[in-house]
Order: structure tokens, then sequence, then C-alpha cells
């Protein structure tokens, strides 16, 4: 469980961070959320699709890791074996949080933001990783750094969550039908993902595509279509992992 | 070419009214000349009937037909999840004496049937209980479905509780706004003939011009509630009384709050048996309709009223019952000349099953895709309509009886249900049959079957009905079968109660986040 600790420079000042170590939060997701401005850069590597929030029911964009749950492919040596990493699992261990009257962190407000960071990460180092602030309590870059990405999740949720909804709107989004075969015959169906609907999207008349365009979604659009090509590279990813565990048996 | 049917008059706007008027314009909708136009004549000072909260699982396909949205019907309908009914106090009165008529066939129903298996283990389960999940799923208040299930799909098969006074006005918008549907506020004063026979027009008084005019038409659908004004006033087609077979002409109905905003809602129907009756409890999101139907010829209505107290409890004294005086029967045709009648002016009986808005839904959709394309077509489509018709309401009042001729109850009203010239032919040959063998798809053939053999199942089997086996044994494959669907009505027991959200929990979130389309 992750224990939210607002940032202090006077508290915090020898406050260590690992952002080899952060990239554990990543361990054990099947699937991150994503951002928008992350799509083409996902797109060489993930499958991009989208999951429905299982308290919700909201669909939110998402990288697929894995098939099982818990089960990262990429997750080799105990790092990220990975061109480029989600921001979700980059932004480890801080998050926004808000400061409420009773001085407890709350994440996930519209309010005044203040940086917090999980002090039970694995990240959090007695040696070596990152300061955070300088002997001045000044913000070191490694700080600067993570703030702006902060910065980049809470506004590209709102973008993501727009985009999201024009999807819907047009009726683009469909669900994947999943049952894949492993090259040790077991199977899997995957269930709940859904991806654009190509057949719809082919019919879009050309003022919903110009639209689309304007809007800078088509090319997200296109780099998710793409994307799903990946599950394949996932499947030989997991394919890899059987056969050397049949190997070590 | 003869004149084709374009113009359908609608009088009437009940939950009947509207369904009818939603299925026919979503049907024929289109933006040609061509278009069939619907109007719907609504009465601006007689009321709806505003009871008729239970619905069936077509309920959902005939939202979708109409093109609303899930999400919509719950917020502006109160609604909440029907998973079936509790039959509580029907067998012997006793506080332990209950079973469920389910909505889920019994666990492997397709391949091979269990009640015989059932019985012949002698199991400590009920029968619901050990064929189907969904009993269980009821008896913990659970929601049939998560809020990432798409609007309209299931985990388990659920209707609907509805507010029925909410669903008429949400239709009417719905019908107004986006089919087309053109909505008169009038009175239907006369009724005006044309040399045929058939109806021509009807006379209306406005609310807002002094005077009266006429709106013609080709179909005329009469939606008029008891009073059925065109089928039974106009055409004077009979009224066939079936209180010889179900007794029950009075209901009392209260509108009771729950105690807090988080108390639970229940995911069922309860009907609780009564000294000359049953009481209804169906749970909306907002609030609980309760209610008593009863015999007359059995019990006074002070005392009716009292034994509507003692279930409620102290809190009925706040409340305002209404009174409805009910007939049990139905019109001896439901479309005569160019005249269809739909929900209470084509008939009614005891709402046990909850099959009035069930025929509603039937009829609309049959009106709707066989609208005959010219008059001269037309009576052959009256006299399939009317053939199908008859055989649901046959069937529905075999059905509903056959909830009373098995129950040990010594009242007078219970005592009466099983006397045997108060039984139907069709149901004493079934009951015969069924002294040896199970109900089965062979004893419901037709393709206008309303309850399915499993439905019959559940409330022989539920009350107590044994079906004797002796005379054949049981192959091994035959228990062999029964066990593994056993076991995996278990196993979704199991499954159903680790996933599934309570019914408030779920409703909460449906009104908070909404469900998606897919
Ligand atoms: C006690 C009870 C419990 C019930 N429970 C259930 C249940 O659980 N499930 C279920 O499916 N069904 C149930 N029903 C039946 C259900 O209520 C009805 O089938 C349903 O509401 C349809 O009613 P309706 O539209 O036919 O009639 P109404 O709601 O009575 O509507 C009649 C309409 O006709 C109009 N009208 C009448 N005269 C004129 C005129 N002269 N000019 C213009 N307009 C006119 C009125 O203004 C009104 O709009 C129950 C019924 C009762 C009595």
């Amino acid at each position: 469980m992750a224990k939210l600790v607002s940032l202090h420079n006077s508290i915090h000042q020898e406050l260590r961070i690992s952002p080899e170590k952060a990239e554990y939060h990543g361990a054990e997701l099947n699937m991150v959320p994503v951002m928008l401005s992350e799509f083409l850069k996902l797109a060489v590597q993930f499958p991009i699709a989208l999951t429905k929030n299982k308290e919700t029911g909201k669909f939110a964009c998402v990288a697929m890791l894995g098939f099982a749950e818990k089960e990262n492919l990429f997750w080799q040596h105990s790092k990220l074996d990975t061109l480029y990493t989600p921001l979700h699992i980059f932004r480890q261990p801080f998050f926004l949080g808000r400061n409420d009257a009773e001085g407890h962190s709350v994440t996930d407000s519209d309010q005044q933001y203040v940086v917090c960071f999980d002090a039970e990460s694995n990240s959090v180092v007695s040696e070596g990783g990152e300061l955070l602030f300088t002997s001045a309590g000044e913000e070191t870059p490694y700080l600067q750094k993570m703030k702006a990405v902060l910065a980049e999740l809470l506004d590209g949720e709102t973008r993501t969550h727009t985009f999201v909804e024009t999807l819907l709107e047009l009726g683009l989004l469909t669900s994947m039908q999943l049952d894949i075969t492993f090259a040790n015959g077991e199977s899997q169906r995957v269930n709940g993902m859904y991806t654009i609907d190509e057949k719809k999207l082919n019919a879009l008349s050309g003022d919903t595509v110009v639209r689309l365009h304007n809007e800078g979604y088509l090319a997200h659009i296109y780099a998710m279509v793409t994307s799903t090509g990946q599950i394949y590279s996932l499947i030989q990813k997991k394919n890899a992992r059987l056969s050397a565990a049949a190997l070590n048996v | 070419m003869e004149k084709p049917v374009r113009s359908i008059v609608i009088v009437g706007g009940g939950t009947a009214g509207w369904i009818t008027a939603g299925r026919i314009a979503a049907e024929h909708q289109h933006d040609s000349a061509q278009a069939v136009q619907v109007t719907l004549v609504e009465s601006p000072t007689i009321g709806i009937i505003g009871v008729g909260e239970g619905t069936w699982p077509t309920m959902r396909n005939t939202l979708m037909k109409l093109g609303v949205s899930e999400t919509d019907f719950f917020r502006e309908c109160n609604a909440s999840f029907k998973q079936g009914a509790k039959f509580a106090k029907w067998v012997n009165g006793a506080d332990d004496d209950f079973y469920y008529h389910p909505l889920m066939l019994p666990q492997g129903f397709q391949k091979g049937d269990l009640s015989s298996a059932w019985q012949r283990e002698g199991s400590a389960q009920s029968f619901s209980e050990a064929v189907c999940y969904q009993e269980a799923v009821c008896e913990h208040g659970l929601s049939p479905k998560l809020i990432t299930t798409p609007e309209f799909a299931s985990l388990a098969n659920y209707a609907y509780h509805l507010d029925a006074g909410k669903f008429a006005a949400f239709l009417q918008k719905h019908c107004t706004t986006k089919l087309g549907v053109k909505h008169v506020l009038a009175d239907v004063t006369r009724v005006v003939a044309a040399e045929s026979g058939d109806i021509a027009a009807v006379e209306v008084e406005r609310a807002e011009s002094n005077g009266s005019d006429q709106i013609a038409g080709d179909l005329f659908v009469d939606c008029t509630g008891f009073s059925s004004l065109l089928l039974g006033k106009h055409f004077e087609v009979p009224f066939v009384d079936r209180s010889d077979v179900l007794f029950i002409d009075r209901a009392i109905a209260v509108q009771v709050p729950y105690a807090d905003d988080d108390s639970p809602i229940a995911s069922h129907t309860i009907s609780t048996g009564q000294e000359a009756g049953w009481i209804w409890d169906i749970g909306l999101s907002n609030r609980r309709g309760v209610g008593y139907v009863y015999s007359s010829r059995h019990t006074t209505e002070t005392e009716a009223e009292s034994t509507l107290r003692n279930y409620v409890g102290d809190e009925f004294s706040e409340l305002s019952p209404r009174k409805i005086p009910i007939t049990s029967g139905h019109r001896e045709l439901f479309w005569k000349n160019n005249c269809v009648a739909v929900g209470l002016s084509a008939g009614f009986l005891e709402p046990l099953e909850a099959s009035a808005l069930v025929l509603v839904e039937l009829s609309a959709e049959m009106i709707a895709e066989q609208l005959p394309a010219c008059r001269s077509v037309m009576d052959i489509t009256a006299k399939r309509f009317n053939e199908t018709f008859l055989y649901r309401w046959d069937r529905i009042v075999d059905f509903l009886k056959l909830h009373y001729i098995l129950s040990e109850r010594e009242e007078p009203f219970w005592v009466d249900n099983r006397k045997p010239e108060s039984i139907p032919d069709s149901l004493q040959a079934l009951m015969s049959l069924w002294k040896f063998r199970a109900p089965g798809d062979h004893d419901f053939t037709s393709n206008n079957e309303v309850f399915p053999a499993a439905s019959y199942q559940y409330v022989l089997y539920g009350m107590g009905f044994k079906t004797n086996m002796n005379w054949r044994s049981a192959s091994d494959a035959e228990r062999m079968f029964a066990q593994e669907q056993f076991a995996l009505n278990e196993r979704a027991v199991r499954q159903a109660l680790d996933t599934l959200p309570s019914n408030r929990e779920l409703i909460s979130k449906i009104k908070q986040y909404g469900f998606a389309a897919i």
C-alpha cells in the first residue's frame, strides 16, 4: 500500500530517490494507464487499448503489458525492458495531492496541488539515487523534471478523457475478442479490452474525419489501430517465457 | 393501389399507449414522405392507472427497440433490477415457507432435466436453490451485473422494477422528441363510424380550444385502460370474465419510503400469501411499492386494510392507500375492424407474474412488425392477432392458477382455489401428466408461449409437488449429468457472490456514472 506524504524542502532535504528502483512499481502491472501525448511513442512497442475502470465503468486508455493478471512481460531481470517507459510508471514515486484542512493529503482533486511521494516505495533509498533539494533548499533538476511529468499527467488526463468521449460519441469503440493459444498449448481469453472499430472508422463521413483531424485525434486513432499489431509481439514474449520456464524444469 | 395504412391513432397515454406508439414509430421511422404518422390522444383529466411496477426481461428489448438509454431510464424512472419473484407463505404460511421463480433457467436446462434428479436425491436444498444460482444472488440482495457491463447486457438475466407514473412520462418525452409521435391532449367524446363499420375518426374536445374536432386515422389503438372506450364501449366486444378461476378483484396499494438512503433494495419481487390473497412488495430505487390484492368474496375492505397495515408496519398510518377494483378477464377479441386494444382495455389478470406489461410489449411488437399495409389485408392480421393473444391469455390464466392449486393453506380463499371446478381443463390435463414426469418443452410447443416449461417447474416443485419417478429409474448418464450440473450451480453461486455488487450499490453507480453502450 502506498503511503503518500507531501514533500517539504526542510523535512525532505536528505531524501534520495532511485529512478531505476521506481520501475518496481510497474513489475506486476499487466496494463498501465496512458496519456494521449504518449500514443505515438507507445505504439512502437505496446498495444494501446481501452479498458473500463472497475469502480466507475468509465473507459481509460491503457498500454497492455501482459495477458494474465499481474503479468508484465516487459519486466526482465528486475527492470523494465522497454524503449519508452509509460509516464504512469516513470512518475513513481511522485503524486499530486491536495492539502485539505487537517493537513492530510488527498489525491485526485482539482484544488491546489502539492507534490507528494510514496514513503513506502522501494525507490526511497538511503544511498545513491537522486536528491530532491539542494542544501540551500532549492529543487534539483531531477525534482523539476518529475514535477513537469506530474503536470503533463494532470493535463493529459483531461485531454485523454475528452478524446475517449469523442470516440464514444462517434461509436468508434468495439470490444476486443482475444482468444490466444500460446506455444505450450495453454490458452487464454482476454476480456474487457476495447479498441477502435475499423469498419466504423472507415465509414466516417468526410466532415467527421476533418473534425477529428482538426482536434488532433486522427493520428492518435491510427496509432491505436496500428498498435494492436503489437499483441503479436506480446504473444511472442509470452511464448519465450514459457519455453524458458520449460527448459528450467 | 388501395389506400395504405399511414395514419395510426392511439387513444390513451398510459404505459400501454406510449409503448405501442413508440414501437410503431420506431419501426416505421424514416425521412421519406411514406412514413407512418403516429398520433396519441390522451385525456388531460383522466389520469393513468399509475401502478404496474414489475416487468419481464422482455422490457430490455423493448427499451432497446425504442432507442432509449438504459442509464436515462434508471435515472428518470427510479428503476431497479428485478431477478425474479420470491413466493413467501404460499404453501402453508409458515415463516420459512418460500420458494423462488428466478428469471434464469435451471442449470443445464437446454441439455437435460434436473428436476427428476433433484426429487430422487431428496436434496436438502429447495428446487430453485439447487438448480439456479439466481436465488442466492437475490437472497444476498445483489445486482445482476457490474458497472462495467454494457447497458442492457447482463451477467444474470434481469428485468426491472419501475415507477409507473414516471415511466409513462419518460416514454412520452422520448416518443414525442425522438420518434416523431404527435401528442394531443384532449378527451375523446365520440367515435365517428364509417359506413363499413370501421372507425373513421374520433371526436375530441381539446383543453385549450372550445368546441370539438375530429382526428381521422387508418388504424385505431385502444389504450384507454379499464374503460375500453373503442373496443369495449364502441364495438361492444364482450368481456370474458375469468373470476371463476382467479378470484382476486380488489387492490389496495401504498408507497412506502425507505428508512434511509442506504437501505438495501430487494433484487426481486416479494409476493407474500395472506388470508384472502397476497401482498406484492417491489423495491424501487427511491421507495417501495406495496399492495394487497385480495378477493372481496373472502374478506372485507377493513380486514384487508389491516392485513396490509400489519405487513407494512407502523408507518402505514402516514401513507395514503389507493383502492383499485380489478376484474379478472379479457375481451373476447382484441382486434376488430380497424381497431386493436392494448393494455388494460384488452383485459387484466391479477399481477402475480407481472404479465400485463409483457402482453403490452408483445402486442405492440406484433402491431409494429406486422402492420397491415392496407385495409384489405387488415382482417387477416386481425385474425392472427386474436388467435395469438387468446392463446396467450389462456396460458397465463393456467400459469397463475398453478400457484394456487398446490397450496396447503386452510383459509376459505385458498380452499376455494383448490376446488376442481375452478381449475381449467387444460391445466388439469397437464397436472395429470406431471404426476409421472416433469414439465418439459414438449408440453409447450406453440410459437406463442408466454411461460417456458422451466417456469412451471419452479412453481410446481417450489410448492412441494411430487412427480412420481418410481416407474422408471435414472440411467447412469442421467445421474452423471445431474451431479455435474449441481456442482456447476454451486460454483456459479460462489462466483456470483464473489463478484456481484449489491443492488443498491450498482443503482447508485448507475446514477453517478452510467453504463457505457458497449
Ligand atoms: C393493482 C395493479 C397492479 C399491477 N401490477 C402490475 C405489475 O406488477 N406488472 C405489470 O406488468 N402490470 C401490472 N399492472 C397492470 C399495469 O398497471 C397496466 O397494464 C399498465 O399500467 C398499462 O395501463 P394502460 O396504459 O392500459 O391504462 P392506463 O394507465 O389506465 O391509461 C389509460 C389512458 O387512457 C386515457 N383515456 C381514458 N379515457 C379517455 C378518453 N375518453 N379520451 C382520451 N383519453 C382517455 C387516460 O387519460 C390514460 O392516459 C397492475 C395493475 C393493477 C391494477
